[in-house]
């Protein structure tokens, strides 16, 4: 009986040590690979890059058809068209404004890109994660480096590159949870004073505007831009609009609900700005 | 093996470039996990560990797509794969004739685990996210997987062989 006891404790111990021999094993082999895993990662990236990218053009085109047949023949052509031309406006509104506030001359960089002087890369869009995080093809042997903004060619804000390889860099958008963006209230009296605040991220490619003062009036509609506070993005970028404002008088500051003007899954090609100076 | 590894890899693909934009409501399918939870369920009686060779490939498949460090989704999945081996284990005992019946919640509690757990780590390694929220998104997701899920049931119900039992 002692034997059969002492067989069953050596046969729970043996388990146990075997446990703990996997453990780490498994510990020492993820080690190993997360001191390689720029290359690993930029390796699966270089080689299977186009695979990707016709992935993302087939699941952009087979949806679109989807949704065409769904909402009646060409009805989402046309509105991507007027969303594009609409975005394309307000851009140039931006412009004009900044210029006519005269601060143009005091800005570090330039305040629109069509005559900024800006640099830019264009990326191609290969995948989305569902942290709202995006990879595009191009990484530092491109010129690319963390921290600079992505745009498109609207001129609307995707956000920034979060981290950077050889050959491909993932952009976290300005609707990831980490994402605070100092935005402006885009005003069409510019005899009123400037509304800032911050727009953060909440996942699922969405935002929520917050640390707009009490006794300002914003409203429905409103354009939100890049302000240049704290000079993480160029100014008067396109960033997304009002569409509920959420007012609590016994809070000292307000917030409201907006819509992103980005559309991550319509977009093939994104340009990352290059020579933009930021804040230390 | 071979197979399985090219896989868990096209899956790792499709998921992060041609599904999202088959997203409701922000939810897309989690192929990897679908895929991960039908191998660990159909494993053979004789290969029980097999889910560990499983989770390791498809955690570093997710992984080498995401911002998170490499290898961190292989040991939820491994968390994953354990928990489910020992439930089969207590559910072997009984009639093992109709295991849509309880294939189908098992895959629900698992990927509910499975969520919070990454919202967990998430979490762990950047204090900006939040933990799991349980909305209507979250919902969503879950029946959009167990949709993906249920497909490959039927088909590893009829085409089962090598690793994965045939029932």
């Amino acid at each position: 009986m002692k034997s059969v006891g002492n067989l069953s404790i050596y046969k729970k111990s043996n388990v146990w040590l075997k446990f703990l021999i996997g453990a780490v094993a498994l510990l020492f082999l993820l080690t190993v690979i997360n001191i390689f895993s720029s290359p690993i990662r930029n390796y699966f990236y270089v080689v299977f890059s186009p695979l990707q990218k016709m992935f993302w053009s087939a699941g952009e085109s087979s949806s679109t058809f989807l949704g065409s047949l769904l909402n009646a023949g060409s009805l989402n052509v046309q509105n991507e068209k007027l969303r594009q031309e609409n975005q394309q406006l307000l851009s140039q509104i931006a412009f004009l404004q900044s210029i006519e506030e005269g601060n143009q001359a005091q800005s570090d960089v330039s305040t629109a890109c069509q005559n900024s002087g800006f640099k830019l890369v264009m990326a191609g869009v290969v995948g989305l994660d569902d942290n709202d995080m995006l990879s595009i093809n191009k990484g530092t042997a491109d010129g690319i480096s963390e921290g600079m903004p992505v745009i498109n060619q609207q001129n609307v804000l995707f956000g920034k590159v979060f981290k950077v390889y050889k050959n491909f860099s993932t952009i976290m958008l300005v609707s990831n949870k980490s994402s605070i963006i100092n935005v402006k209230v885009q005003q069409t009296d510019i005899t009123l004073p400037e509304i800032d605040g911050v727009v953060k991220g909440t996942g699922s490619l969405k935002a929520y505007l917050d640390l707009i003062p009490i006794n300002s009036e914003i409203n429905a509609d409103d354009v939100l831009v890049t302000s240049a506070i704290d000079k993480s993005f160029p100014k008067d970028l396109l960033v997304g609009k009002i569409t509920q404002k959420q007012k609590n008088d016994q809070k000292p500051f307000q917030q409201a609900d907006i819509s992103l003007f980005f559309d991550v899954k319509a977009v093939d090609n994104l340009f990352v700005i290059t020579n933009y100076k930021q804040a230390k | 093996m071979l197979i399985i590894i090219l896989l868990f890899f096209l899956f790792s693909l499709l998921q992060n470039s041609f599904f999202v934009h088959f997203d409701i409501l922000g939810a897309a399918p989690n192929l990897v996990f679908v895929f991960f939870f039908l191998l660990s369920f159909f494993a053979k009686e004789d290969m029980p560990y097999s889910f560990i060779f499983f989770a390791i490939t498809a955690g570093i498949f997710i992984d080498i797509f995401s911002y998170t460090y490499l290898g961190s989704s292989a040991v939820l999945f491994l968390v994953v794969g354990g928990l489910l081996k020992g439930v089969q284990s207590v559910l072997k005992s009984r009639d093992d004739s109709q295991p849509l019946v309880y294939f189908a919640p098992l895959f629900l509690v698992f990927f509910i685990i499975y969520e919070v757990l990454l919202s967990v780590y998430l979490r762990f390694i950047d204090p900006a996210q939040t933990l799991m929220i349980f909305d209507l998104k979250f919902v969503v997701a879950a029946v959009y997987n167990l949709a993906f899920a249920l497909i490959g049931f039927f088909i590893f119900k009829k085409f089962g062989t090598g690793n994965v039992k045939k029932v």
